[in-house]
Parts: structure tokens; sequence; C-alpha cells
């Protein structure tokens, strides 16, 4: 598996100590002598470098950004040693484990070559709250083996900004429908039902903003869909210091690979949408057919917040993620095999004697 | 007037120290025809008599070789009649002459054993008294009139909207139970199974969608057509209950029999 990811440090203007962005806060802290700052502080500072640059090389126009010169010359690019990919940490980082796989690192050189987000939504929980949320999510589950419960190991929970490409589309949608309205009644002799058959009709456009696609091959796509919804609404035009304390993951899928997936989505929400137009509380509704149309504007280049947190139980790889902007956290776990016999074997002959007691009692056999 | 009252009170003293002798007087089983050996006349008479007093209803065993010129329903109903058994009874006729059986009823006997009922009887014993097994017949004539009037007295008389339950009903009863256990075990297994995998890729975007932006262009509900079907009602139906005609005596009965 390979691996890209950042990880910023900015010194504290007071003490010189490596500082951090805190969730809680929502500001730059420095763990050392507890000074704020706000992030735009910093933004200022880099862009006193930017001005300096010339702006030739925006050769992308469709999305993201170039790197300040001075941001992208600061970080250096690490290697994983297991999963072979990349990671890419300020000149001041250290070598660090990988996010995924948890296996050390290797400076390989500098950054080059790939675009700068657009936007980041800081992340809004922290690693203690992470830590709570996974204890919490795997206690409840009954059926998951003990010695799996036990055996995490929450202090390697990692904050990683996922890259995502967002993707707007204004949406033409015509959807055919077969509905039915059923209608009972009895006189003294016979039960009659009468079945009426309507033709459905609903055209119309609507529009979508900011439908998530995980840009980095790394992280799995079903994983990132599962902690959906983000709220673009708290997204901040990106800013490095946001980074700080925090690993990145930089995209390695391209916008146009990624742009199918939103759009066989949106698709299917639009049938969606135009369902909830039919009012008359029909019977059935079965759509015969439709078609839909989407025109995709400007996509935008994005970081999202995750905490990330893998587990191997009984040699098989589990992941778990947080939404690091909304704490919903998801995870596939084990199933204990025993619990769960002792679970379908209890109901079967619970259920039945039971059903068989209510027949006997209701006349039913 | 003191003597009358006193001998009033004799009188009363008597009928009562008699009405349980009288019944008691008059056996259960009565095998003139000689089917039964005496163990098993002793152990059907004692099984009868327990039953009886317990149910408060008489359960009667008669076998002959002759009816007298009657026909089976007259022997059973005027045995029934004329020697002193309660109001409320049966009486199992078996008679060699044309290999009849004939059971009658009378009283509540005619509310518990229902003609559904009586025929009921009449197919489990008809084999035992085909193959001359009388007191295996007996015993289990007496075990199934416990049964119904025990029946009759807590539910409702056995009848065609209210059969007994064979073995194999309780088997098929126990079978189905189990399956609907089974189906709802394997479904909650299932939604336990994908509670445990969560991660799945989303299908929609409905999380995405600007609301207020749907702008319908064009919209229609055209009714087509209707179609009325009818289904008949199911008849609830009641028992066929008992048919009754009057003895000699002028007593109703109940009842029913066949060859065997």
């Amino acid at each position: 598996m390979g691996i890209l990811a950042d990880i910023f440090e900015y010194k504290c203007p007071c003490c010189g100590g490596a500082i951090n962005f805190d969730p809680n806060a929502q500001k730059m802290k420095c763990p050392y002598c507890d000074s704020e700052f706000d992030p735009n502080a910093f933004l200022e500072q880099d862009k006193r470098l930017d001005e300096q640059t010339p702006d030739e090389f925006n050769w992308n126009e469709k999305v993201g950004q170039q790197w300040e010169s001075g941001e992208q010359e600061s970080m250096n690019v690490f290697i994983c040693n297991s999963c072979g990919g990349e990671i890419i940490g300020d000149e001041n980082t250290a070598a660090t484990e990988c996010p995924y796989c948890g296996n050390q690192v290797v400076l390989s050189g500098r950054l080059s070559g790939v675009l700068k987000p657009d936007y980041v939504i800081p992340f809004k929980f922290d690693k203690k709250a992470a830590k709570e949320k996974l204890k919490s999510y795997v206690r409840k589950k009954w059926f998951a083996p003990s010695s799996f419960k036990s055996e995490n190991k929450l202090e390697e929970i990692k904050g990683i900004y996922v890259p995502f490409w967002l993707f707007d589309s204004d949406t033409d949608a015509a959807v055919s429908y077969k509905a039915t309205t059923v209608r009972r009644w009895s006189d003294s002799r016979y039960n009659y039902t009468e079945t009426s058959y309507f033709d459905v009709y609903r055209e119309g456009s609507m529009r979508f903003e900011n439908i998530p696609v995980d840009g980095s091959s790394q992280m799995p796509d079903d994983l990132m869909e599962s902690i959906e919804p983000f709220d673009f609404k708290e997204a901040v035009d990106f800013n490095t210091a946001y980074l700080a304390g925090y690993l990145a993951d930089k995209y390695d899928v391209g916008v146009d690979d990624s742009i199918n997936r939103a759009n066989n989505r949106v698709i299917e929400s639009a049938g969606d949408v135009l369902r909830t137009t039919i009012t008359h509380p029909y019977h059935t509704v079965t759509p015969i057919s439709s078609s839909v149309q989407v025109h995709n504007g400007r996509a935008k280049y994005a970081l999202y917040p995750v905490w990330l947190l893998n587990t191997d139980y009984r040699g098989k790889k589990y992941t778990f993620a947080m939404n690091g902007q909304t704490g919903k956290f998801v995870g596939n776990l084990p199933l204990d095999i025993k619990k769960v016999a002792a679970l379908f074997t209890g109901l079967t002959f619970g259920i039945g004697i039971v059903v068989y007691i209510l027949g006997t009692i209701f006349g039913a056999f | 007037m003191k003597k009358v009252l006193s001998f009033l009170f004799v009188i009363v003293i008597i009928s009562t120290l008699c009405a349980p002798a009288f019944s008691a007087a008059d056996a259960r089983v009565i095998d003139d025809a000689s089917l039964l050996s005496d163990s098993e006349l002793t152990s059907l008479t004692s099984k009868l008599d327990e039953i009886s007093e317990r149910q408060d209803f008489d359960v009667v065993v008669v076998t002959t070789n002759t009816l007298d010129g009657k026909s089976a329903m007259e022997y059973a109903d005027d045995y029934y009649d004329y020697n002193n058994y309660r109001y409320d009874g049966c009486l199992l006729l078996v008679s060699m002459e044309d290999r009849d059986w004939w059971i009658s009823t009378k009283g509540y006997g005619i509310t518990a054993l229902t003609d559904y009922g009586i025929s009921y009887i009449g197919d489990e014993i008809v084999d035992y008294l085909s193959d001359a097994e009388y007191f295996e017949a007996f015993e289990k004539y007496s075990g199934l009139i416990d049964n119904f009037v025990t029946e009759a007295k807590n539910d409702a008389p056995y009848d065609t909207n209210h059969e007994p339950k064979s073995a194999s009903d309780i088997i098929l009863a126990v079978v189905i139970s189990l399956i609907v256990g089974l189906v709802i075990a394997i479904i909650v297994t299932l939604v336990l199974r994908s509670r445990y995998k969560p991660v799945r890729l989303k299908k929609e975007a409905n999380d995405y969608f600007v609301n207020g932006s749907l702008i319908l262009r064009r919209s229609f509900d055209h009714f087509i057509y209707s179609h009325v079907t009818r289904e008949r009602k199911s008849d609830n139906s009641n028992g066929s209950g008992s048919s009754t005609h009057t003895s000699s005596s002028g007593s109703i009965h109940g009842g029913g029999g066949g060859k065997f």
C-alpha cells in the first residue's frame, strides 16, 4: 500500500517550540508556553513570501492552486518502507510512521508536482475525542470478540487530512412512474378490490454542491463515503497552518478519474429528489424510465479531516475512521462466531417456543 | 304435624343416602357377551367409575349377543334410560349379533359428543373391535370420552370447526414454530452482520442536494384505468353440532355407530 501525507510544523514566535492547530480553540496553540495565534497570522507570513512569486505557474485553471514557493521548498517527501508510498512533511519533521500501515518512513527528497488545496475543513475533534469515540464504538458491540476489544491500540489513532475532489453539478432529470391506488370494500357476499393505475411524470432541474470524492488511492473509497457527510460551509481557504500537528495525504487520483463516482451518485439522487415531489398517497410507485443529464462545473480540491486507526486482528486488517468534522465513527468489526451461534440458536428456539405457545392459545394450530 | 315433619325428614335422609347408592348400584361395564376377562372387567370398571365420578358424567360400556329385535340405537338408548344412570352421560354398545357398535349420548353427552366427535371416536376404536381387541377398544373409548368431556367443559366440544389434535398435528405445529424462529434468527443475524460491516459505498448524494434548487418543469399524474376484482367471503364455519332423536322412554338422545 502506498502512502502520501504531509507533516507541517510551525515554530512558536514566543518560545520557538513546535506549535499545533488546536481543534477546540480553532487556533494555533503552543503546548509549551500556551500562547495562542490566529491561523491567518501565519497566512500573512506566507503571503509575504508569495508576493515575490510570479503567477505563471498557474498551469491548472480548473482546480487547485500552485503552492507558494516557500511552502513547497520547505517540504520533504518520505517513503514508507512497507507499502512504498510517499508522505510529505516539512523540513523540520523527522521521519515518522506511516498512518496506514504503521511502518517507518524514510526521507526521499523534496515535494514537487502536486497542487495546493483550495480549501480545508479544520479538525473539530481532537485526539482525545477520537479515542473516546473509538472506545464507545467498540464497547457497544457485544458480538465482537472480547480479545479484539482489549487489543486495540488506541494511542496509534492518527489525524490525517484526506484529499478530496469536490464536484458541483447542475442536473436535469426526467422520470416516468407507474403508480397505483387500491380501494377495498365488501358487501354481504363479496370482498372487492379496486386497483387504479396512473401515469406519473416528473421533469426538472436541481443542483448538487461539493460532492466529495476521495482523491487518494491509498484511502479506501467505501470508508471515506461511510463517514460522510462533510459540511462544506465550514471549509476555509487552505492555509498550511491548519495542518500543524496532523498528517496530510495528497491526491494521486486525478479529477477526471473521480468525476464519474460523483456523477453516479447524482444520478441516483436525482431520482430520489423527483420522487419526493410525488405527494399523492399512492399505494405503489414504480419508476419505469428515467433520464438524467449532469453538467459539472468547476471542481475544487480540498482537505477534509479524518481520524484513522489501523488494527490487525488474527491476520486481518481492520481500519476505523472518524469524520474529524462531525465525529461520525465507522469501521468494520470482526464477529465472534461463538456469540453469534449462541444468539442464532437462542433466537430459533426462543421464538419457536413463543410462536408455538401463542399459536396454541389463539388456535392457529 | 310433628310426625309429618319427622316422616318427611326420614324420607329426605333415606333418599340422600340412597341417591349415590342407586347410581353406584348400576355397573358401568355390562359384559353380557363375555368379551372381557375378569381382570379386564375389573380394570375397566374402576377406570369408568373414576372418570364418571370425576366428570359427573356416566361413561358406560355394554356388550350383548342379542339386540332383542331392537336396533342398536334403540337398545343403547333404552339400556341407558332404564338403568338409573345420571342424566348426563354416554353409553357404548357392542352387539355381537350383527357386529354393531353404537354410542348413545344423553344430556351433557349430547353437547360434548357431537356427530363429528362420535364418528371420530368410532374411527379410533373400530379397528380394535374388528380385531377382537375389545379391552383395548374400551380403554381407548374411555380415554377419549374423558378427553372430549374435559375439552367441552374447558373450551368447546370437539367438532368440525374444533378438531382434536393428533400427534402429527402437534409435530407440524412444532416444525412450523421452529421454522418461524429460524427465519427470524437468520434475519436478525444478517442485520447484525451488516451492523458490524457498516463500511460501504454510498449510492446517492442526497446530502449535497442544494435545498430549494429543484425547479419542476413538467409534472403530471394521469389516471389511466382501474379494475375491480371480487372474492367470495369465506364462510365462517360453525360446527355441525349434534343430531338428536327421542327414545322409547321419551328422553332425548344423540348418538352414532356402525359395523365392525
